[in-house]
Protein backbone atom coordinates (compact mmCIF):
# COMPACT_ATOMS: atom_id res chain seq x y z
CA UNK A 1 0.00 0.00 0.00
CA UNK A 2 1.48 3.32 -1.00
CA UNK A 3 1.89 6.15 1.40
CA UNK A 4 -0.88 7.99 -0.33
CA UNK A 5 -3.24 5.06 0.03
CA UNK A 6 -2.60 4.71 3.73
CA UNK A 7 -3.10 8.45 4.21
CA UNK A 8 -6.38 8.24 2.33
CA UNK A 9 -7.37 5.29 4.46
CA UNK A 10 -6.64 7.24 7.60
CA UNK A 11 -8.61 10.19 6.25
CA UNK A 12 -11.56 7.93 5.61
CA UNK A 13 -11.40 6.45 9.10
CA UNK A 14 -11.14 9.94 10.52
CA UNK A 15 -14.06 11.05 8.41
CA UNK A 16 -16.21 8.22 9.66
CA UNK A 17 -15.34 8.85 13.28
CA UNK A 18 -15.98 12.56 12.86
CA UNK A 19 -19.33 11.98 11.20
CA UNK A 20 -20.39 9.62 13.94
CA UNK A 21 -19.26 12.13 16.54
CA UNK A 22 -21.15 14.95 14.84
CA UNK A 23 -24.34 12.93 14.75
CA UNK A 24 -23.82 11.98 18.37
CA UNK A 25 -23.20 15.64 19.16
CA UNK A 26 -26.56 16.47 17.64
CA UNK A 27 -27.97 13.75 19.85
CA UNK A 28 -26.42 15.43 22.86
CA UNK A 29 -28.06 18.66 21.80
CA UNK A 30 -31.43 16.95 21.72
CA UNK A 31 -30.88 15.27 25.03
CA UNK A 32 -29.62 18.39 26.76
CA UNK A 33 -32.24 20.69 25.39
CA UNK A 34 -35.28 18.49 25.57
CA UNK A 35 -34.68 15.63 27.96
CA UNK A 36 -32.58 17.17 30.69
CA UNK A 37 -34.38 19.16 33.36
CA UNK A 38 -33.81 22.87 33.75
CA UNK A 39 -31.74 23.80 36.75
CA UNK A 40 -33.81 25.82 39.15
CA UNK A 41 -31.40 28.54 40.16
CA UNK A 42 -29.44 29.03 36.97
CA UNK A 43 -32.26 28.54 34.55
CA UNK A 44 -32.01 27.30 31.00
CA UNK A 45 -28.62 28.97 30.55
CA UNK A 46 -27.14 26.29 32.78
CA UNK A 47 -27.48 23.89 29.88
CA UNK A 48 -24.63 25.69 28.15
CA UNK A 49 -22.53 23.77 30.64
CA UNK A 50 -23.20 20.54 28.74
CA UNK A 51 -21.43 22.01 25.73
CA UNK A 52 -18.91 24.32 27.35
CA UNK A 53 -17.32 21.94 29.84
CA UNK A 54 -16.77 18.97 27.47
CA UNK A 55 -15.42 21.29 24.76
CA UNK A 56 -13.04 22.83 27.30
CA UNK A 57 -11.92 19.35 28.19
CA UNK A 58 -11.27 18.58 24.51
CA UNK A 59 -9.24 21.78 24.14
CA UNK A 60 -7.19 20.83 27.19
CA UNK A 61 -6.70 17.32 25.80
CA UNK A 62 -5.51 18.80 22.49
CA UNK A 63 -3.10 21.02 24.38
CA UNK A 64 -1.68 18.13 26.40
CA UNK A 65 -1.24 16.04 23.26
CA UNK A 66 0.60 18.86 21.50
CA UNK A 67 2.80 19.47 24.52
CA UNK A 68 3.67 15.85 25.19
CA UNK A 69 4.29 15.03 21.53
CA UNK A 70 6.51 18.10 21.33
CA UNK A 71 8.62 16.69 24.13
CA UNK A 72 8.69 13.27 22.49
CA UNK A 73 9.72 14.83 19.18
CA UNK A 74 12.72 16.48 20.78
CA UNK A 75 13.75 13.14 22.22
CA UNK A 76 13.00 10.87 19.28
CA UNK A 77 13.04 13.26 16.29
CA UNK A 78 10.35 11.31 14.47
CA UNK A 79 8.73 13.79 12.08
CA UNK A 80 5.35 12.08 12.48
CA UNK A 81 5.24 13.26 16.09
CA UNK A 82 5.55 16.85 14.96
CA UNK A 83 2.84 16.41 12.34
CA UNK A 84 0.44 15.01 14.93
CA UNK A 85 1.33 17.74 17.42
CA UNK A 86 0.59 20.42 14.85
CA UNK A 87 -2.67 18.73 13.88
CA UNK A 88 -3.68 18.60 17.53
CA UNK A 89 -2.89 22.30 17.87
CA UNK A 90 -5.23 23.26 15.05
CA UNK A 91 -8.02 21.08 16.41
CA UNK A 92 -7.36 22.58 19.81
CA UNK A 93 -7.86 26.09 18.45
CA UNK A 94 -11.27 25.11 17.11
CA UNK A 95 -12.35 23.69 20.44
CA UNK A 96 -10.86 26.64 22.29
CA UNK A 97 -12.88 29.07 20.20
CA UNK A 98 -16.07 27.25 21.14
CA UNK A 99 -14.96 27.19 24.75
CA UNK A 100 -14.18 30.90 24.87
CA UNK A 101 -17.45 31.90 23.22
CA UNK A 102 -19.76 29.63 25.18
CA UNK A 103 -18.04 30.46 28.46
CA UNK A 104 -19.02 34.12 28.65
CA UNK A 105 -22.48 33.29 27.31
CA UNK A 106 -22.87 31.03 30.32
CA UNK A 107 -21.17 33.40 32.72
CA UNK A 108 -23.22 36.49 31.99
CA UNK A 109 -26.67 35.15 32.89
CA UNK A 110 -25.49 32.86 35.65
CA UNK A 111 -22.69 34.77 37.37
CA UNK A 112 -23.56 38.29 36.31
CA UNK A 113 -20.39 38.94 34.37
CA UNK A 114 -19.08 38.08 30.91
CA UNK A 115 -15.67 37.19 32.23
CA UNK A 116 -13.97 36.65 35.55
CA UNK A 117 -10.25 36.32 35.94
CA UNK A 118 -10.37 33.17 37.96
CA UNK A 119 -7.78 30.42 37.70
CA UNK A 120 -9.62 28.12 35.37
CA UNK A 121 -10.90 30.71 32.91
CA UNK A 122 -7.59 32.53 32.76
CA UNK A 123 -5.70 29.28 32.20
CA UNK A 124 -7.98 28.34 29.34
CA UNK A 125 -7.57 31.78 27.81
CA UNK A 126 -3.82 31.37 27.98
CA UNK A 127 -4.04 27.90 26.44
CA UNK A 128 -5.82 29.55 23.51
CA UNK A 129 -3.17 32.29 23.28
CA UNK A 130 -0.39 29.70 23.43
CA UNK A 131 -2.04 27.68 20.66
CA UNK A 132 -2.25 30.82 18.54
CA UNK A 133 1.39 31.64 19.25
CA UNK A 134 2.35 28.10 18.28
CA UNK A 135 0.53 28.41 14.96
CA UNK A 136 2.03 31.85 14.33
CA UNK A 137 5.51 30.48 14.93
CA UNK A 138 4.91 27.55 12.61
CA UNK A 139 3.54 29.84 9.95
CA UNK A 140 6.69 31.94 10.06
CA UNK A 141 9.14 29.06 9.71
CA UNK A 142 9.43 27.46 6.30
CA UNK A 143 12.07 24.78 6.59
CA UNK A 144 10.21 21.67 7.80
CA UNK A 145 12.94 20.42 10.09
CA UNK A 146 13.48 23.79 11.74
CA UNK A 147 9.75 24.33 12.03
CA UNK A 148 9.32 20.97 13.72
CA UNK A 149 12.21 21.55 16.12
CA UNK A 150 11.31 25.11 17.07
CA UNK A 151 7.62 24.48 17.55
CA UNK A 152 8.47 21.46 19.66
CA UNK A 153 10.53 23.71 21.92
CA UNK A 154 7.60 26.09 22.16
CA UNK A 155 5.23 23.20 22.82
CA UNK A 156 7.29 21.99 25.75
CA UNK A 157 7.63 25.49 27.21
CA UNK A 158 3.88 26.00 26.89
CA UNK A 159 3.18 22.72 28.65
CA UNK A 160 5.35 23.76 31.60
CA UNK A 161 3.83 27.23 31.70
CA UNK A 162 0.16 26.40 32.14
CA UNK A 163 0.41 25.03 35.69
CA UNK A 164 2.25 28.23 36.64
CA UNK A 165 -0.53 30.35 35.21
CA UNK A 166 -3.10 28.40 37.13
CA UNK A 167 -1.23 28.77 40.42
CA UNK A 168 -0.54 32.46 39.84
CA UNK A 169 -4.18 33.30 39.33
CA UNK A 170 -5.28 31.04 42.16
CA UNK A 171 -2.95 32.78 44.59
CA UNK A 172 -3.95 36.14 43.27
CA UNK A 173 -7.57 35.32 44.05
CA UNK A 174 -6.90 33.76 47.44
CA UNK A 175 -4.71 36.60 48.60
CA UNK A 176 -6.96 39.26 47.15
CA UNK A 177 -10.44 37.94 47.62
CA UNK A 178 -12.71 39.84 45.34
CA UNK A 179 -16.36 40.36 46.23
CA UNK A 180 -17.95 36.99 45.83
CA UNK A 181 -19.82 36.91 42.57
CA UNK A 182 -23.21 35.39 42.36
CA UNK A 183 -21.59 32.01 41.89
CA UNK A 184 -23.76 28.95 41.88
CA UNK A 185 -22.86 26.17 44.22
CA UNK A 186 -21.37 23.05 42.73
CA UNK A 187 -23.94 20.51 43.84
CA UNK A 188 -23.36 16.96 42.84
CA UNK A 189 -25.30 16.70 39.63
CA UNK A 190 -28.42 14.59 39.82
CA UNK A 191 -28.39 11.47 37.69
CA UNK A 192 -30.00 12.76 34.52
CA UNK A 193 -27.75 15.80 34.29
CA UNK A 194 -24.66 13.79 35.08
CA UNK A 195 -25.42 11.35 32.29
CA UNK A 196 -25.88 14.20 29.84
CA UNK A 197 -22.60 15.73 30.89
CA UNK A 198 -20.63 12.51 30.72
CA UNK A 199 -22.08 11.54 27.37
CA UNK A 200 -21.17 14.95 26.07
CA UNK A 201 -17.60 14.52 27.31
CA UNK A 202 -17.40 11.15 25.55
CA UNK A 203 -18.76 12.60 22.33
CA UNK A 204 -16.37 15.55 22.39
CA UNK A 205 -13.44 13.22 23.00
CA UNK A 206 -14.54 11.12 20.03
CA UNK A 207 -14.86 14.30 17.97
CA UNK A 208 -11.34 15.29 18.94
CA UNK A 209 -10.01 11.93 17.80
CA UNK A 210 -11.90 12.15 14.52
CA UNK A 211 -10.72 15.72 13.86
CA UNK A 212 -7.17 14.78 14.77
CA UNK A 213 -7.09 11.83 12.38
CA UNK A 214 -8.51 13.96 9.61
CA UNK A 215 -6.15 16.87 10.20
CA UNK A 216 -3.17 14.55 10.40
CA UNK A 217 -4.03 12.76 7.18
CA UNK A 218 -4.57 16.16 5.56
CA UNK A 219 -1.02 17.13 6.53
CA UNK A 220 0.35 13.86 5.14
CA UNK A 221 -1.59 14.25 1.88
CA UNK A 222 -0.27 17.78 1.51
CA UNK A 223 3.27 16.60 2.11
CA UNK A 224 2.83 13.93 -0.56
CA UNK A 225 1.49 16.54 -2.95
CA UNK A 226 4.49 18.79 -2.26
CA UNK A 227 6.85 15.93 -3.00
CA UNK A 228 4.98 15.09 -6.19
CA UNK A 229 5.29 18.68 -7.35
CA UNK A 230 8.98 18.79 -6.56
CA UNK A 231 9.54 15.43 -8.26
CA UNK A 232 7.48 16.52 -11.26
CA UNK A 233 9.62 19.63 -11.69
CA UNK A 234 12.94 17.81 -11.29
CA UNK B 1 40.63 26.94 37.93
CA UNK B 2 40.33 23.25 38.45
CA UNK B 3 40.57 21.37 35.22
CA UNK B 4 37.56 19.14 35.24
CA UNK B 5 34.83 17.87 32.99
CA UNK B 6 32.00 20.21 32.22
CA UNK B 7 28.63 18.69 31.71
CA UNK B 8 26.97 20.09 28.64
CA UNK B 9 23.22 20.32 28.37
CA UNK B 10 23.05 17.14 26.27
CA UNK B 11 24.43 15.17 29.16
CA UNK B 12 27.61 14.33 27.33
CA UNK B 13 30.66 14.67 29.44
CA UNK B 14 32.63 16.87 27.17
CA UNK B 15 36.31 17.25 27.92
CA UNK B 16 36.07 21.00 28.09
CA UNK B 17 37.32 22.51 31.25
CA UNK B 18 35.23 24.65 33.51
CA UNK B 19 37.62 27.47 32.90
CA UNK B 20 37.17 27.31 29.14
CA UNK B 21 33.40 27.35 29.47
CA UNK B 22 33.45 30.30 31.82
CA UNK B 23 35.80 32.01 29.41
CA UNK B 24 33.39 31.34 26.55
CA UNK B 25 30.49 32.76 28.52
CA UNK B 26 32.30 35.96 29.29
CA UNK B 27 33.68 36.17 25.78
CA UNK B 28 30.23 35.95 24.22
CA UNK B 29 28.69 38.37 26.69
CA UNK B 30 31.62 40.72 26.27
CA UNK B 31 31.44 40.61 22.49
CA UNK B 32 27.70 41.33 22.53
CA UNK B 33 28.16 44.26 24.89
CA UNK B 34 31.09 45.57 22.89
CA UNK B 35 29.03 45.56 19.70
CA UNK B 36 26.18 47.26 21.50
CA UNK B 37 28.57 49.72 23.05
CA UNK B 38 29.68 50.93 19.63
CA UNK B 39 26.32 52.21 18.50
CA UNK B 40 24.25 52.07 21.67
CA UNK B 41 21.13 52.31 19.51
CA UNK B 42 19.23 49.52 21.20
CA UNK B 43 20.23 50.79 24.60
CA UNK B 44 19.05 54.32 24.05
CA UNK B 45 15.86 53.11 22.39
CA UNK B 46 15.06 50.95 25.39
CA UNK B 47 15.87 53.73 27.78
CA UNK B 48 13.77 56.32 26.00
CA UNK B 49 10.97 53.79 25.73
CA UNK B 50 11.12 53.11 29.45
CA UNK B 51 10.97 56.79 30.34
CA UNK B 52 8.12 57.37 27.91
CA UNK B 53 6.09 54.51 29.36
CA UNK B 54 6.65 55.76 32.88
CA UNK B 55 5.66 59.27 31.88
CA UNK B 56 2.52 58.26 30.05
CA UNK B 57 1.38 56.00 32.87
CA UNK B 58 2.04 58.76 35.34
CA UNK B 59 0.00 61.35 33.53
CA UNK B 60 -2.71 58.91 32.54
CA UNK B 61 -4.08 58.49 36.01
CA UNK B 62 -6.31 60.56 38.20
CA UNK B 63 -4.15 61.53 41.13
CA UNK B 64 -7.08 62.05 43.45
CA UNK B 65 -8.47 58.57 43.10
CA UNK B 66 -5.49 56.36 42.30
CA UNK B 67 -2.79 56.42 44.92
CA UNK B 68 0.92 56.16 44.21
CA UNK B 69 1.10 52.82 45.88
CA UNK B 70 -1.66 51.41 43.72
CA UNK B 71 -0.21 52.40 40.41
CA UNK B 72 3.52 52.40 41.02
CA UNK B 73 4.26 48.63 41.08
CA UNK B 74 2.33 47.98 37.87
CA UNK B 75 3.89 50.98 36.15
CA UNK B 76 7.36 49.87 37.15
CA UNK B 77 6.96 46.34 35.81
CA UNK B 78 5.22 47.27 32.59
CA UNK B 79 8.13 49.60 31.96
CA UNK B 80 10.78 47.02 32.79
CA UNK B 81 9.29 44.19 30.78
CA UNK B 82 8.54 46.12 27.61
CA UNK B 83 11.84 47.97 27.63
CA UNK B 84 13.51 44.64 28.39
CA UNK B 85 11.90 42.95 25.42
CA UNK B 86 13.32 45.61 23.13
CA UNK B 87 16.73 44.59 24.32
CA UNK B 88 16.25 40.85 24.03
CA UNK B 89 15.95 40.71 20.29
CA UNK B 90 19.29 42.40 19.69
CA UNK B 91 21.13 39.45 21.24
CA UNK B 92 20.49 37.36 18.15
CA UNK B 93 19.80 39.94 15.49
CA UNK B 94 23.44 40.93 15.66
CA UNK B 95 24.36 37.35 14.78
CA UNK B 96 22.41 37.42 11.55
CA UNK B 97 24.86 39.74 9.86
CA UNK B 98 27.55 37.96 7.86
CA UNK B 99 26.27 34.68 9.25
CA UNK B 100 27.99 35.47 12.51
CA UNK B 101 26.00 32.75 14.24
CA UNK B 102 27.93 30.13 12.31
CA UNK B 103 31.08 31.73 13.57
CA UNK B 104 29.89 31.44 17.14
CA UNK B 105 28.98 27.81 16.54
CA UNK B 106 32.45 27.05 15.22
CA UNK B 107 34.08 28.13 18.45
CA UNK B 108 34.62 25.43 21.05
CA UNK B 109 31.89 27.04 23.13
CA UNK B 110 29.19 24.57 24.09
CA UNK B 111 25.53 25.47 23.54
CA UNK B 112 25.29 25.90 27.29
CA UNK B 113 28.07 28.45 27.23
CA UNK B 114 26.52 30.27 24.30
CA UNK B 115 23.17 30.44 26.06
CA UNK B 116 24.69 31.64 29.31
CA UNK B 117 26.81 34.18 27.45
CA UNK B 118 23.77 35.54 25.64
CA UNK B 119 21.77 35.65 28.87
CA UNK B 120 24.59 37.41 30.67
CA UNK B 121 24.89 40.00 27.92
CA UNK B 122 21.17 40.63 27.95
CA UNK B 123 21.10 40.79 31.74
CA UNK B 124 23.74 43.52 31.69
CA UNK B 125 21.78 45.34 29.01
CA UNK B 126 18.37 45.08 30.65
CA UNK B 127 19.85 45.62 34.09
CA UNK B 128 21.40 48.87 32.98
CA UNK B 129 18.15 50.08 31.49
CA UNK B 130 16.40 49.19 34.75
CA UNK B 131 19.07 50.91 36.79
CA UNK B 132 18.77 54.12 34.83
CA UNK B 133 14.98 54.19 34.77
CA UNK B 134 14.68 53.54 38.49
CA UNK B 135 15.54 57.14 39.46
CA UNK B 136 12.94 58.35 36.97
CA UNK B 137 10.48 56.06 38.66
CA UNK B 138 11.35 57.47 42.07
CA UNK B 139 10.87 60.94 40.67
CA UNK B 140 7.32 60.17 39.69
CA UNK B 141 6.10 58.10 42.59
CA UNK B 142 6.32 58.87 46.24
CA UNK B 143 7.21 55.41 47.50
CA UNK B 144 9.65 54.37 50.23
CA UNK B 145 12.20 52.80 47.93
CA UNK B 146 15.35 53.46 49.89
CA UNK B 147 14.28 51.67 53.02
CA UNK B 148 13.47 48.52 51.13
CA UNK B 149 16.15 48.70 48.48
CA UNK B 150 17.92 45.35 49.16
CA UNK B 151 14.87 43.16 48.92
CA UNK B 152 13.53 45.21 46.05
CA UNK B 153 16.77 44.68 44.16
CA UNK B 154 16.44 40.94 44.85
CA UNK B 155 12.94 40.88 43.41
CA UNK B 156 13.95 42.93 40.38
CA UNK B 157 16.97 40.70 39.79
CA UNK B 158 14.95 37.48 40.07
CA UNK B 159 12.16 38.58 37.77
CA UNK B 160 14.65 39.97 35.27
CA UNK B 161 16.61 36.71 35.19
CA UNK B 162 13.31 34.92 34.66
CA UNK B 163 12.16 36.86 31.66
CA UNK B 164 15.62 37.26 30.16
CA UNK B 165 16.18 33.47 30.17
CA UNK B 166 12.86 32.74 28.51
CA UNK B 167 13.32 35.73 26.23
CA UNK B 168 16.77 34.60 25.12
CA UNK B 169 15.37 31.20 24.12
CA UNK B 170 12.49 32.74 22.19
CA UNK B 171 14.70 35.40 20.61
CA UNK B 172 16.92 32.64 19.24
CA UNK B 173 13.84 31.14 17.60
CA UNK B 174 12.22 34.22 16.15
CA UNK B 175 15.38 35.70 14.73
CA UNK B 176 14.90 33.36 11.76
CA UNK B 177 11.47 34.75 11.02
CA UNK B 178 10.64 37.85 9.06
CA UNK B 179 8.96 39.90 11.71
CA UNK B 180 11.08 39.01 14.68
CA UNK B 181 10.47 42.26 16.59
CA UNK B 182 6.74 41.59 16.59
CA UNK B 183 6.92 37.86 17.04
CA UNK B 184 9.01 37.97 20.17
CA UNK B 185 6.37 39.76 22.28
CA UNK B 186 3.59 37.65 20.76
CA UNK B 187 5.25 34.42 21.78
CA UNK B 188 6.68 35.67 25.05
CA UNK B 189 3.78 37.46 26.69
CA UNK B 190 2.05 34.38 28.11
CA UNK B 191 5.37 33.47 29.71
CA UNK B 192 5.65 36.87 31.32
CA UNK B 193 2.37 36.46 33.17
CA UNK B 194 3.56 34.50 36.24
CA UNK B 195 6.82 36.39 36.88
CA UNK B 196 5.36 39.85 36.26
CA UNK B 197 2.28 39.25 38.40
CA UNK B 198 4.49 37.89 41.16
CA UNK B 199 6.92 40.80 40.79
CA UNK B 200 4.12 43.37 40.92
CA UNK B 201 2.60 41.78 44.01
CA UNK B 202 6.00 41.63 45.66
CA UNK B 203 6.82 45.22 44.76
CA UNK B 204 3.50 46.36 46.15
CA UNK B 205 3.99 44.41 49.35
CA UNK B 206 7.51 45.72 49.76
CA UNK B 207 6.67 49.35 49.07
CA UNK B 208 3.64 49.17 51.32
CA UNK B 209 6.05 48.07 54.03
CA UNK B 210 4.09 44.92 54.69
CA UNK B 211 5.76 42.13 56.68
CA UNK B 212 7.63 39.51 54.65
CA UNK B 213 5.28 36.73 55.72
CA UNK B 214 2.48 38.38 53.82
CA UNK B 215 4.06 38.09 50.44
CA UNK B 216 6.51 35.23 50.86
CA UNK B 217 4.23 33.04 48.75
CA UNK B 218 4.83 35.26 45.74
CA UNK B 219 8.55 35.07 46.38
CA UNK B 220 8.42 31.27 46.26
CA UNK B 221 6.38 31.40 43.06
CA UNK B 222 8.86 33.78 41.45
CA UNK B 223 11.82 31.71 42.59
CA UNK B 224 10.19 28.49 41.36
CA UNK B 225 9.43 30.08 38.00
CA UNK B 226 12.99 31.34 37.59
CA UNK B 227 14.56 28.02 38.55
CA UNK B 228 12.30 25.93 36.34
CA UNK B 229 12.25 28.17 33.30
CA UNK B 230 15.94 29.02 33.44
CA UNK B 231 16.67 25.30 33.44
CA UNK B 232 14.26 24.49 30.63
CA UNK B 233 15.46 27.40 28.52
CA UNK B 234 19.04 26.28 28.99
CA UNK B 235 18.29 22.70 27.97
CA UNK B 236 16.03 23.55 25.08
CA UNK B 237 18.47 26.10 23.63
CA UNK B 238 20.65 23.29 22.43
CA UNK B 239 17.80 22.09 20.21
CA UNK B 240 17.54 25.53 18.67
CA UNK B 241 21.23 25.75 17.97
CA UNK B 242 21.49 22.47 16.08
CA UNK B 243 22.48 22.48 12.50
CA UNK C 1 -41.90 30.12 35.99
CA UNK C 2 -39.71 29.39 38.93
CA UNK C 3 -36.41 29.77 37.10
CA UNK C 4 -34.71 32.85 35.59
CA UNK C 5 -35.61 33.76 32.06
CA UNK C 6 -32.26 33.41 30.30
CA UNK C 7 -33.05 30.97 27.54
CA UNK C 8 -31.73 33.39 24.95
CA UNK C 9 -28.17 32.85 26.16
CA UNK C 10 -28.60 29.12 25.92
CA UNK C 11 -29.85 29.33 22.36
CA UNK C 12 -27.03 31.68 21.37
CA UNK C 13 -24.37 29.46 22.90
CA UNK C 14 -25.72 26.28 21.37
CA UNK C 15 -25.92 27.92 17.96
CA UNK C 16 -22.40 29.38 18.14
CA UNK C 17 -20.97 26.04 19.23
CA UNK C 18 -22.75 24.15 16.48
CA UNK C 19 -21.67 26.65 13.83
CA UNK C 20 -17.99 26.65 14.82
CA UNK C 21 -17.84 22.85 15.01
CA UNK C 22 -19.72 22.43 11.75
CA UNK C 23 -17.56 24.98 9.92
CA UNK C 24 -14.38 23.33 11.16
CA UNK C 25 -15.59 19.85 10.24
CA UNK C 26 -16.64 20.96 6.77
CA UNK C 27 -13.30 22.74 6.29
CA UNK C 28 -11.51 19.50 7.11
CA UNK C 29 -13.58 17.43 4.69
CA UNK C 30 -13.15 20.03 1.97
CA UNK C 31 -9.41 20.45 2.46
CA UNK C 32 -8.87 16.71 2.41
CA UNK C 33 -10.84 16.43 -0.80
CA UNK C 34 -8.64 19.08 -2.39
CA UNK C 35 -5.40 17.52 -1.21
CA UNK C 36 -6.44 14.03 -2.30
CA UNK C 37 -7.03 15.04 -5.91
CA UNK C 38 -4.24 13.98 -8.16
Amino acid sequence: MTRRDSALRLARVGGVITSVALVAFAGIYVRALMFTPIERFQGPAQKIFYVHAPVAWAALLAFLVTGILSLLYLIMRDRKLDTIAAASAEVGVAFAVVMLTTGPLWGKPVWGTWWSWDARLTSTLFIFLLFVGYQVLRGALHDPEIRARFSAVMGVMALVLVPFIHVTVYWFRTLHPEPVLMKPERPSLPGVMLVTLLSSVAVCTLMYVGFLLMRYSLAVLRDIREEEIVDGVS
Amino acid sequence: MRRGRWWSATGNWSPVSNAATLQAIFAIAGKDLLVEGRTKTAFFSSLVFAILVLTVLYFARDKTSVGDLDLAPGALWVTFTFAGMLGLNRAFVLETENRAMDGVRLTPATPTAIFLGKVLGSLVFVGTVELVSLPVFILFYDVPIWRELPILILVIALATIGFVSVGTLFASMVVRTRFSEVMLPVLMLPFLFPPVVAAVQLTRGILALRPLSEYSGWLSLLAAFVIIFFTFSLFLFEAILEE
Amino acid sequence: MEYPDNGAYMVAAYIVAAVVIAVYAVSLFYRIRKAAKR
